[in-house]
């Protein structure tokens, strides 16, 4: 029996239940919310690390502590955290304090609407798209206003060069996910995920599937597109002066940007929690997304970077107008008839 | 039962006050870089409202492109512009000027008050009560406004092409 206000003690412990069991607390604090964001930027950390090492026929983390160093990214967060923080000469401080945060608010805030399995999501809204969206596009100002915040010209090179990066691929990304739109006749990602119950979104709309994986491989500043941080030219680019838990910060927001963009690509693509039954849907989702991340983070090990104007002309024009075709091409496919069989 | 939804009164009231100190400290801010964050906030109130409005679409968009493009321009601007700390831009505005937006305010508050008082009766006093479903929106603007969505299309089409004219080099 669950009274408010409690007035004895066992009223309390009784509310207290009633709210951490509750399917709100639950969503928001453990699964899909903080808890498991949390873990999984750590393990995403440990993973990019072993991972490159492998690639390069190197060991990797090993010591700190269980199967193949698993616990490093414990050991660097304390690192990190007891470090001091140097704030540059004449920076401005409540903006260079304050974006790393704002950055790792900005990237976990749209998890509220990613559809982790049929009853896991935080807020089922109708605009949830729209929503991503929105929250991602305030990433370019952030990085450009953290660069200027920091006084130091290498990381307002490096901002400058986000920004361009930023503005030139977002544009084929949204315009590429309009024909999943299409496809499944909703903004809502549980409505897209559940119109791919039979046939997963990456085989009608494959063109835009691979504009979609490039654009985000060049919003998340990946090798190929790590231009934003050419270590050889501009030191780390927009954080070169960021130290310690500020540091720490930026990654977190970084890790995080890299999980939901994989994510995404998941519901909009691969068919997001659907999969045989005999594990559960958040299981399936979490196992796909992590395949599409380490596809993101293999390139890191293999390619060279390319030049800048290589990729501001392969943003604008090679990419935007494949995206834009591909709508049109979107559109003929579905009034063909061709995918009813699917249900589309 | 606990209720945890804010009363949209409060919500008014809080983002009104975003909005609107947002805008001013857009107008008064010593470094021109603060006057941009402090003008995205003041977009992003501009945001909330159109949520309480129930129009969450509008409401996201407005993030998307005013906090996220426009934004991002004038940073954009102001950065390539001019590098110099901004100590000598004290003072911008003196009592004079500040008492002439006031007045200009108030004169438009009290414009506004009379249209509404004259209007009246005709006004709406109570909202649609349900929230329109997105989808609706596309048939709306294509079967029943496909004039005003034509000449949107020529403006940005126009605007284009002029940006393409303006940013041609001769060689």
């Amino acid at each position: 029996m669950v009274v408010f206000p409690p007035t004895t003690p066992a009223e309390l412990i009784a509310l207290i239940l009633r709210v951490i069991t509750s399917h709100t607390f639950i969503t928001i604090i453990i699964f899909p919310g903080f808890i498991h964001l949390t873990l999984v930027v750590i393990f995403l950390t440990w993973y990019e690390r072993k991972l490159l090492a492998r690639i390069q026929l190197r060991i990797g983390p090993l010591y700190a502590g269980g199967p193949g160093g698993i616990l490093q990214p414990l050991a660097d967060g304390v690192k990190l955290i007891f470090k001091e923080v140097m704030i540059p000469y004449k920076a401005s401080k409540p903006l260079f304090l304050g974006i790393p945060l704002m950055m790792v608010f900005l990237s976990a805030l749209p998890f509220a609407v990613i559809p982790f399995g049929q009853h896991w999501v935080i807020a089922n809204i109708d605009v949830g798209l729209v929503f991503v969206f929105a929250m991602t596009s305030l990433f370019p100002s952030m990085i450009l206003i953290f660069a200027w915040a920091s006084n130091s010209k290498y990381p307002f090179l490096g901002g400058l060069r986000s920004l361009f990066q930023q503005v030139a691929y977002e544009i084929p990304m949204w315009i590429s996910t309009l024909s999943v739109v299409l496809l499944a006749g909703s903004l809502n990602l549980v409505d897209i995920v559940k119109a791919q119950e039979k046939m997963w979104f990456i085989v009608p709309a494959f063109l835009s599937f691979i504009v979609f994986f490039i654009a985000i491989m060049a919003e998340l500043e990946r090798l190929p597109f790590d231009l934003p941080e050419a270590e050889p030219e501009l030191v780390a680019g927009w954080y070169t002066e960021a130290s310690g838990a500020i540091f720490m910060l930026i990654f977190m927001g970084l890790y995080m940007k890299l999980y939901l963009m994989s994510s995404l690509v998941t519901v909009l693509f691969l068919g997001g929690w659907w999969g045989p039954a005999f594990l559960p849907q958040p299981v399936w989702f979490i196992i796909k997304t992590l395949i599409v991340a380490t596809f993101i983070i293999i390139p890191r090990g293999v390619y060279p970077r390319i030049r800048v104007d290589m990729l501001i002309k392969t943003g604008w024009t090679r990419l935007l107008i494949i995206a834009l075709a591909n709508i049109f091409l979107t559109i003929l496919l579905i009034n063909s008839g061709l995918l009813a069989a699917w249900g589309i | 039962m606990v209720s945890l939804v804010i009363p949209s009164d409060i919500s008014f009231v809080v983002l009104t006050a975003v909005t609107i100190i947002g805008a001013i400290m857009a107008l008064q801010a010593k470094e021109l870089i603060y006057g941009a964050i402090a003008l995205a906030i003041s977009f992003i109130g501009i945001a909330g409202f159109f949520a309480l409005l129930d129009a969450p679409y509008l409401a996201m968009l407005q993030i998307a492109i005013y906090v996220g493009a426009v934004v991002v321009l004038i940073l954009f601007t102001i950065m390539l512009v001019r590098r110099e700390r901004g100590e000598e831009m004290d003072k911008r505005t003196d009592a004079a000027e500040g008492s002439m937006g006031l007045w200009l305010a108030g004169l438009l508050a009290l414009a506004i008050s009379g249209v509404v008082a004259l209007a009246g009766t005709s006004l709406p006093t109570q909202a649609p009560a349900a929230s329109l479903p997105v989808s609706d929106l596309g048939p709306a603007l294509t079967l029943q406004y496909p004039v005003p969505l034509i000449i949107l299309a020529l403006l940005l089409s126009a605007a284009l092409l002029g940006a393409l004219v303006l940013a041609k080099v001769e060689r």
